[in-house]
């Protein structure tokens, strides 16, 4: 190995030592998370606390408001409630002048239920175990109403923390087959696991997408 | 004759050895579906994206005649259709309840999804079933586990998603150990301790502060 090939080397091992203890907490989440999202199941009816709130605000136009508009009028109620998180959507029920709100944080779901005409919100809590909590972030912000998603301040942030983790993951990935490829004699066995690794995929790809 | 010390020389370097082969080797075999992952974890994020999109264009609605159904239940009866109907997937079960002489349900697979809606009485079921490309199906794989952890009654049943699953559950333990043994190696490096633990705490402060902090 010449000057800049050493160089080079000792670059691609602090940077994979130094971005991989970085991101390994990230790792360590989604991959844990994992398990619960496959096995676990959650009775997601048993709500931790109820309470009304009355005399709400609700802001003018609410019930004609849609997508994102609603979501953003939909904030000034929750915020009277003291409720904070991610709004998932506002469904206004129009013969019962009800919006059902339902809201997301890790470690807390909430409904807010509001009655439009008595102008009072019914507010169910249900708190979440930290797996379920970390399982929430797994999914999160996801690919579902993707117009309302990342209307928290925090949601977005984690969005940046994932996309983050995936870039610095492939690094680490790429860092780590460079890595191997300057132990000679650990190709051989590599290789092989290369490929084996490859051919499982690649078998299962065909059986579940071909 | 060697000495307890000696000995114990000898057993950490095999233990750093043997962690050191198991890192890479490890990494070795997951590295493609790593990059899977990876790749379907950023379109997921970004659904906006154009690569991001699943068209869900059904093709033209079909009738099929089919048999009485055996079975003390629905989802007996509705795996039953399936079996006659010669369909592989795994049967998205509605978590509203079926009308009475009626079957409505899907069956799923990250290239086919099909709506059965099922006529006990006639005899009938009619198909809408939506193609999707290989692009899409790899998407879909990402979250394809055939069970929702907040859906009560919505369980595996395809033998196919069994063995993905212990896949995607392989490739996280694998991730696991991935890790711990690297906090190992790292920690054996006497010289990128200090520094070691700056990105280290980093880390755990950004991502604890996000799964503790606004809880």
């Amino acid at each position: 190995m010449n000057g800049a090939g050493k160089t080079l080397y000792r670059w691609t091992r602090d940077l994979h030592l130094y971005l991989g203890l970085f991101v390994s907490p990230f790792l360590v989440a989604f991959a844990v998370s994992v398990f619960f999202l496959n096995h676990a199941k959650v009775d997601t009816s048993a709500v931790s606390s109820i309470a009304t709130v009355r005399d709400i605000a609700v802001p003018a136009g609410m019930e004609r408001t849609q997508g994102r508009e609603a979501v953003d009028l939909a904030r000034k109620i929750v915020d009277q409630v003291g409720v904070t998180g991610e709004i998932g959507f506002v469904r206004y029920l129009g013969k019962e002048r009800r919006l059902v709100i339902p809201v997301s944080r890790p470690g807390v779901e909430t409904v807010v239920d509001v009655d439009v005409s008595k102008r009072t919100a019914v507010v169910s809590r249900r708190i979440t175990s930290v797996m379920e909590s970390i399982a929430y972030l797994h999914k999160s912000p996801g690919p579902h109403n993707a117009v309302l998603r990342g209307n928290w301040f925090w949601t977005r942030v984690w969005k940046w923390l994932t996309d983050g983790t995936v870039y610095l993951l492939l690094f680490s990935s790429v860092s780590g087959l460079y890595l191997w490829l300057t132990i000679r004699a650990e190709r051989r066995v590599g290789l092989v696991l290369l490929g084996a690794g490859a051919m499982t995929f690649v078998a299962f790809l065909y059986g579940l997408a071909i | 004759m060697a000495s307890p010390s000696d000995r114990g020389q000898r057993a950490g370097t095999v233990l750093e050895m043997w962690n050191r082969q198991v890192h890479y080797y490890l990494g070795l075999y997951f590295f493609v579906s790593l990059w899977l992952f990876s790749l379907t974890g950023l379109l997921l994020n970004h659904p906006q994206w154009a690569l991001s999109r699943i068209p869900n264009d059904a093709n033209p609605e079909y009738a099929i005649a089919i048999e009485p159904t055996s079975g003390d239940t629905d989802l007996a009866r509705a795996r039953d259709i399936v079996r006659q109907l010669g369909l592989k997937g795994e049967i998205d079960w509605p978590q509203s309840a079926q009308a009475p002489g009626r079957l409505d349900f899907n069956v799923t697979f990250p290239k086919r999804a099909m709506q059965l809606s099922v006529d006990l009485r006639e005899g009938r079921a009619t198909v809408r079933q939506i193609d999707r490309s290989l692009w899409s199906a790899v998407r879909i794989t990402h979250t394809f586990s055939g069970s929702r952890y907040n859906t009560p009654g919505m369980y595996r049943d395809w033998l196919l998603t069994s063995m993905w699953v212990t896949a995607m559950d392989a490739l996280a333990a694998g991730l696991l150990i991935m890790v711990i043994g690297s906090y190992y190696m790292w920690y054996q490096l006497k010289t990128k301790r200090a520094s070691g633990w700056i990105a280290l705490v980093a880390g755990f402060l950004s991502c604890g502060w996000i799964v503790f902090g606004l809880a």
